[in-house]
């Protein structure tokens, strides 16, 4: 059970480290300045459930950063400075290592990010005078869950690369591709079967592709979590025309996210383990 | 039963560069062997299969009777590592190294003890591991190998960045682990060493392994040996030593003549065969061959290996 003690010590670190504090002050700062946005615009819907789906679309921007720079150096950076020798030399089985570096660096995440969350809902309650209990909740537990995909992300990397400059590099492209141009896929998509962009109403596949990134899924998600309080709220399918196939499903979302928390971090494992490390 | 065990162990980087080439030795349990060789000789990556750091290209290793790939948990749990290229966590104190090797390795080990005989005092092991010395951490890295008292302590260089206090203290560290039972195996590039503590040693040089014998078993091969070396008037020609008896081997360097003599006697007629000749003796010094030659003869082959052909 050399894993819990990996994961124990990952924690303590990012603790002295002052990493998880870190976490709490940005995410608590950002979050909440995203929650006072429709204040300061009054343009927009200034409801508290719109400002909690503000929250969480900053949210999905903001998460993956924050993980991937808590963990893209786990194992990349031991291996590069020559600690991970003494680490193999008492634990042998890399799987533990891999096992161990993700459950302590999902546990930084999750706190930090629960923690900083819960004093951005202060805020809000503050400002708003109410906070709904239920799907601030829910956004909190989906954003928390969003944090642990990107750390089995940042984990696979780091366990696939054999330097600092690697993991850093392949971290990035990664971040970018999901965060950012993941979106052109069904956009492109559309337009090449339509001739342009999506209306008001959208084809179910469409909703799909635009939830089978990590992000993707978990802004799916949110909708859904949220349209589950208020039903004004729009939910990830509102925009369908007709009936609601099973693939854009809430528990399709959830499953993709589980995926791509736990592909890479395979994927990661297998390329570690047949790795020479000299 | 064997410690360790190679078989045909190569490792092999790209298509023709061998760290490690055709390498079969065996290293019986309460021995203590010296794995010696110059620096890039494939020490460490010997170390690194048996540790299953890397995987070798070709050939098989057993450490304690399991094998280094299949079985490297149980391994691990008998073996105590002070690897080669390691570093330490900056952050960390050096009393929580120990006690995170404790907890990895599960054993019951009391981290002041193992601290105590490493010689780290309560006060350095309560700094962080990034303020340490390269012999601090030397020592706490060894401390860390003995946690959970490993059957087998494996050593890659344990001497590097230590005082002469350092090294004794490692020496008194590894003649206790062997006196326990324990087996010990010790890579160096400097033969004194390991001679003092080694019963046994091989040499590698360039992946191969060129000898294995004990110490007392390189004198005998030195034989009661010596080395005249004649400085002449000019870079010597057309001089052959082969039918002088007792002359073993002979390197022209410049104007000086080194020969290898087995006998005392061979000496002097080295002499005699310059003095035939139209080269003048301008000077001439003879030593007694110790084991340090040995060894730079095995590892330096091109140079002077025993009984090869002195070059024109």
């Amino acid at each position: 059970m050399s894993w819990r003690v990996i994961a124990r010590k990952e924690f303590e670190d990012a603790v002295q480290s002052r990493l998880l504090w870190g976490v709490v002050a940005f995410v608590a700062v950002m979050v909440s300045v995203t929650f006072l946005i429709p204040l300061l615009v009054p343009a927009l819907d200034s409801g508290v459930l719109a400002a909690l789906g503000g929250a969480s679309e900053f949210a999905s921007m903001l998460v993956p950063i924050v993980a991937l720079v808590a963990a893209y150096l786990a194992i990349a950076g031991e291996r590069e400075s020559g600690s991970l020798r003494l680490l193999l030399g008492l634990e042998p089985s890399r799987r533990a290592v891999v096992a161990g570096k993700f459950v302590g660096r999902s546990a930084v995440v999750v706190v930090g990010l629960t923690v900083g969350f819960l004093l951005a809902g202060v805020v809000a309650w503050a400002v708003y005078g109410t906070v709904p209990a239920g799907a601030f909740l829910g956004v909190l537990l989906l954003t928390d869950a969003l944090g642990v995909a990107f750390v089995g992300i940042a984990i696979g990397i780091s366990a696939t690369s054999a330097t600092r400059s690697r993991a850093m590099t392949i971290g990035i492209a990664a971040y970018l591709a999901f965060a950012l141009l993941w979106d052109l896929i069904p956009q492109g998509a559309h337009l090449a079967v339509f001739g342009g962009p999506p209306g008001a109403s959208a084809p179910a596949w469409f909703v799909f592709l635009q939830g089978a990134s990590p992000t993707g899924a978990y802004s799916a998600l949110v909708m859904n979590a949220i349209h589950a309080t208020d039903p004004s709220y729009p939910a990830a399918t509102t925009v369908l025309d007709g009936p609601v196939p099973f693939f854009v499903e809430w528990w399709a979302f959830a499953a993709i996210l589980v995926a791509w928390t736990v592909v890479p971090l395979a994927l990661g494992s297998i390329a570690f383990e047949r790795a020479d490390l000299n | 039963m064997t410690a360790i065990e190679t078989t045909g162990l190569t490792k092999r980087y790209g298509h023709d560069v061998y760290a490690v080439n055709d390498l079969s030795l065996t290293v019986e349990e309460g021995e203590v062997f010296g794995f010696l060789g110059p620096n890039g000789s494939g020490k460490s990556t010997t170390i690194d299969v048996l540790m299953d750091y890397v995987r070798p290209t070709a050939g098989s290793a057993t450490v304690l009777g399991y094998d280094a790939q299949t079985d490297a948990d149980e391994i691990h749990q008998r073996v105590g590592i002070l690897p080669d290229g390691y570093s330490l966590y900056d952050r960390l104190s050096g009393r929580k190294h120990v006690e995170y090797a404790i907890r990895l390795k599960d054993a019951e080990d009391d981290p002041d003890a193992i601290l105590q005989r490493v010689g780290l005092a309560a006060d350095a092991a309560a700094r962080p591991a990034g303020t340490y010395s390269k012999g601090m951490s030397q020592r706490l890295a060894l401390g860390m190998a003995l946690v959970g008292d490993p059957d087998l302590l494996i050593l890659d260089e344990p001497s590097s960045g230590l005082d002469p206090d350092g090294i004794r203290d490692i020496r008194e560290l590894t003649l206790e682990h062997a006196e326990s039972g324990g087996t010990v195996f010790f890579s160096s590039h400097i033969l004194s060493q390991v001679e003092a503590i080694c019963d046994r040693v091989g040499i590698l040089d360039d992946g191969r392994l060129v000898t294995v014998d004990t110490i007392d078993g390189l004198r005998d091969a030195l034989g009661a040996g010596s080395t005249i070396t004649v400085t002449v008037d000019a870079p010597p020609s057309g001089l052959a030593f082969d039918d002088v008896a007792g002359v073993s081997s002979v390197v022209v360097d410049g104007d000086e003549i080194h020969a290898t003599c087995t006998e005392p006697t061979a000496k002097l007629a080295v002499l005699d065969r310059i003095r035939e000749t139209e080269h003048r003796i301008l000077d001439f010094d003879t030593r007694q061959s110790s084991l340090e030659d040995l060894f730079s003869a095995y590892t330096h082959p091109t140079d002077d290996r025993p009984r090869t052909e002195g070059r024109p």
